[in-house]
């Protein structure tokens, strides 16, 4: 844990008396702020069994932790989560469900909790997750849809998507996330399999469109698969002018169209690669050299994690597929947050002034009530370091075009230097001709 | 340190006990019986309310356009129903069986129209019949093959379109059935129900 901590005396040089006791406070309570622990420091336990790859140990202690009500959509987002990585979509998409209902009823902002929040700490405001985090849900809940091959379930999944955008664009315009291209490009396979064709090509435009964008902010590549798809759709769809822009643009000239692609099945995979950064707390201590009281400000800031596996290779039948990152989460959760920053500071600031007043107040009834305020305030001056912990780092993505039958399908997950860090086979992967197979593997690195 | 406890006592019992009150109320769950023919809308998303109207509206319209008569006249029999798959092409997570049930029942107890086991339905009662061959009495044995191939099956989507702006909402629901002759694909009926709402949501809460 690093903190910065600055202690600056008088001027004069010579600490008096009560300069001397409150320095003596000053170091018991570093002590107890190191004992009490912001919410990310008590999750690490829940992220030790995932490193330990038992997701179910995970979830059982996370079921096990106590949670206030404000924590609740945290608490359904991780359970959805680790129910899915132990497969069961199913219950996993009901935690999902209630943490979308709980969201939507937070949608206001609360009276109370938006003036604790300014004499207390931000950690007393319900969390309602990142714009970011909030469409992930639907994704995750569309993916566990498509691994369960309930389509027009998925689909519904994919219209509450557009909807979402369409409201943080409205409600955040100068966010540096409005759109999300992977959830975009999803949709969009999930329309075209139901040869929807149109809404499949709007979805994949939208997705090009963003993708660009995550290019410029995130140094994520447009995945090579989605500039097939659009060469595709705009051949079916006599898009003539807007197909030879793209040829131009990916200098790509032969492809797969869709008469062919609908005789054969797909295997869609999906690494979902290590865990999201972690909020912690950055604060700084220091004592006010004219009152002599204290003054505590705590800010979050993502931390991210390390990130070995760099790529995965999908080998089947001798072909060699490699995966190429279709969402950066980790990229986008510390973007999404400096754009955030300025007014948690602000918050922050006003809350360090008001906390002082108080304890000057306090203070002028009587030495020790001015102490014991100063001592409170201090203490519960902490960063708000809630976030979705369980998300994936990023999203690793291919797209692989087979003919109908069983296949075993061996991934290899690559390190730097393409060395193989772990191998997975997946054996009995049944595709039938123009459906879409999901598979989606969800990989923690053992050390976090 | 006495005057202390005595200003605590002056000023803190009060806001003290205000709160606790405060915090009482939101403990103990509570139940209220309410007739499922109330109106109570809470989110503004498909409930209980749109579920009947959409099958009262499809069953006056079903039973009062003219495929049946002509059907009766033409085959001298009621016409025979199964229900298809009605998609949901909405953006919510809609449960249909709650008006397909409702239309099934009122189309049955009009007495006008006939209703055949669908899919699922189907399979459970061959395996029973398959069952009754090896293990029932003779006499109350049914028999293989004799089941009745439908005339008509119902098809249908719900389909949303949502125009969210600031606080409000509008969304629309649109219930489209289809009745599709078995024999040569001709749809006799086409009924449609539109519902609309304006959803406001609050910008505070408590």
């Amino acid at each position: 844990m690093k903190r910065i901590e600055l202690v600056r005396s008088g001027s004069g040089g010579c600490v008096p008396a009560a300069g001397a006791a409150r320095l003596g406070l000053f170091f018991t309570l570093s002590l107890l702020l190191g004992g009490c622990a912001t919410y990310s420091e008590t999750f690490t336990p829940v992220e030790r069994k995932l490193a330990a790859q038992q997701p179910e140990h995970a979830l059982q202690l996370l079921e096990k932790r106590r949670h206030s009500r404000r924590d609740e959509v945290l608490y359904l987002l991780n359970k959805g989560m680790l129910l899915r990585m132990t497969r069961d979509y199913e219950a996993s998409n009901q935690a999902f469900e209630a943490a979308k209902r709980r969201i939507n009823e937070l949608y206001g902002a609360s009276i109370t909790e938006q003036a604790a929040s300014f004499i207390i700490n931000d950690g007393t405001r319900s969390f309602v997750g990142a714009e970011f985090e909030q469409v992930l849900v639907h994704l995750y809940m569309a993916l566990n849809y498509l691994e369960m091959r309930q389509l027009d379930q998925a689909r519904v999944e994919a219209l509450q998507v557009d909807i979402r955008l369409r409201e943080i664009a409205e409600h955040v315009p100068e966010s540096a996330y409005t759109e999300d291209a992977f959830a975009r490009y999803l949709t969009g396979i999930i329309y075209e399999e139901r040869g929807e064709w149109s809404d499949a090509m709007i979805a994949y435009r939208k997705a090009y469109q963003s993708y660009n964008k995550y290019h410029d902010r995130f140094g994520t590549e447009i995945p090579v698969f989605l500039k097939y798809d659009l060469l595709r759709l705009s051949e079916r769809m006599g898009l003539t002018q807007e197909l030879a822009r793209y040829k131009r643009e990916f200098s790509i000239s032969q492809w797969q169209d869709v008469a062919s692609l609908r005789r054969q099945g797909e295997l869609i995979f999906m690494l979902h690669n290590g865990l999201a950064p972690k909020k912690r707390e950055q604060s700084a201590m220091v004592i006010n050299p004219q009152s002599g009281r204290l003054i505590r400000v705590s800010l979050p800031e993502y931390q991210p994690r390390p990130q070995p596996v760099l790529r995965a290779r999908l080998i089947v039948d001798g072909d060699r597929v490699r995966t190429q990152v279709a969402e950066d989460i980790t990229g986008i959760a510390i973007k999404s947050l400096e754009a955030k920053m300025p007014a948690i500071t602000a918050r922050a600031v006003a809350r360090a002034v008001l906390k002082d007043q108080t304890a000057k107040q306090a203070g002028k009834q009587h030495e020790l009530a001015g102490l014991m305020v100063n001592l409170m305030n201090v203490m519960t001056e902490r960063a708000d370091t809630r976030s979705w912990a369980t998300l994936p780092g990023n999203i690793h993505f291919a797209r692989l075009p087979l003919p109908p039958g069983n296949y075993a399908v061996k991934v290899e997950l690559l390190g730097s230097g393409d060395a193989v860090l772990a191998t997975r086979e997946l054996s009995n992967i049944t595709i039938r001709a123009g459906e879409k197979n999901y598979y989606s593997y969800h990989w923690i690195p053992s050390r976090l | 340190m006495r005057r202390y406890r005595e200003q605590f006592t002056r000023f803190h019992v009060i806001p003290l006990a205000l709160i606790l009150s405060l915090l009482q109320v939101g403990c103990a769950t509570s139940v209220t019986r309410m007739d499922a023919g109330e109106v109570k809308d809470l989110s503004g998303a498909w409930n209980d309310t749109d579920s009947r109207l959409v099958s009262e509206e499809m069953i006056q319209d079903v039973l009062s356009r003219s495929w049946l008569q002509q059907y009766v006249r033409a085959q001298r029999k009621q016409p025979t129903v199964i229900v298809g798959e009605i998609r949901n092409l909405s953006h919510e997570h809609i449960n249909v069986n709650t008006f397909v049930a409702d239309m099934e029942r009122s189309l049955i107890n009009s007495g006008k129209v006939e209703f055949v086991a669908s899919r699922t339905e189907r399979q459970d009662v061959r395996e029973e019949r398959e069952d009754q061959d090896l293990h029932a009495r003779e006499d109350t044995r049914k028999a293989m093959g004799q089941e009745i191939g439908a005339d008509f099956m119902l098809k249908g989507t719900i389909n949303t379109i949502v125009d969210p702006s600031g606080t409000k909402q509008v969304r629309y629901y649109q219930v489209n059935l289809t009745l599709i002759s078995m024999a040569d694909n001709r749809k006799v009926w086409v009924g449609q129900k539109e519902i609309k709402k304006l959803v406001k949501r609050s910008k505070l809460r408590f």
